[in-house]
């Protein structure tokens, strides 16, 4: 195993990834959830995957996947999150 | 007539019907199907006997893994192509050593993740709820936007 290797992959994800959208997004999402667990378990299975997609795939899925099209979903995601935290409280009796 | 699901496989059937035989407590039908499901008619019994305690628990069980399916595909699709991504790729290309790196990456995001929720249930025990989900939903909608930039700056 190449520690030095490993500490420099650690170290730079790990300040690339400080206060970038997924963990503001995992904030904003397990501050409000009664399950804060199961945000941080969808969020690393998240990150997981999609860096383990990077490693295995190298540069194939930009042309796999545009990310244009992956961004703009996600981006409407999102959107429709943040639409139902703003919106005034009227779901609770028809959230099943 | 009520119906409640008292456990995953059995489905009770409460009946205040109760002109057949006003005095049984016992089931009066019970139909046990292939699938291992047990339909079971019975006559309403004392309210004590009722408990709502595990509906209640596979409820939030329910709820929280709609919580994971939500936070999973919304992080993985902004995550997707994002420069975390695209840095993890070029270091496993350029060290020849894509194990090494991907275990360095994925210990940090999991550290930053842990982070970010830890952090956000430090601000649910300072904030009230009103001003919690304004604020999330703000930071939502800034992420949103956020991510419609990248996409018209590239």
């Amino acid at each position: 195993m190449d520690w030095h290797l490993l500490g420099l992959s650690f170290v730079t994800v790990f300040i690339s990834e400080l206060g970038d959208k997924s963990q503001l997004a995992a904030i904003a999402l397990s501050g409000n959830s009664r399950s804060p667990r199961f945000v941080f378990l969808g969020a690393a299975a998240a990150l997981l995957l999609a860096s383990l997609l990077g490693v295995l795939l190298g540069e194939g899925t930009a042309h796999l996947l545009p990310a244009h099209v992956v961004k703009i979903v996600a981006a409407i995601g999102f959107a429709i999150m943040a639409i139902r935290l703003l919106l005034p409280r009227s779901e609770s009796t028809g959230d099943s | 007539m009520e119906v409640h699901s008292s456990a995953f496989n059995r489905l009770v059937l409460y009946s205040d019907s109760v002109e057949d035989d006003p005095a049984s407590t016992h089931p009066r039908l019970e139909l046990e199907l292939d699938s291992g499901i047990v339909i079971e008619e019975r006559d309403i019994p004392p309210s004590s006997t009722v408990e709502p305690q595990p509906l209640a628990e596979s409820n939030s069980i329910c709820q929280g893994w709609k919580v994971f399916a939500t936070t999973f595909a919304t992080i993985f699709l902004a995550e997707l192509g994002d420069k975390t991504q695209v840095s993890t790729l070029l270091m496993s290309a350029e060290f020849h050593a894509p194990w090494v790196v991907f275990t360095g990456a994925a210990a940090a995001l999991i550290a930053t993740s842990l982070l970010g929720v830890l952090v956000g249930r430090w601000l649910s025990t300072r904030l009230s709820p009103r001003t919690l989900d304004t604020a999330a939903g703000i930071t939502l909608a800034l992420i949103s936007v956020w991510l419609l930039w990248d996409v018209l700056s590239s």
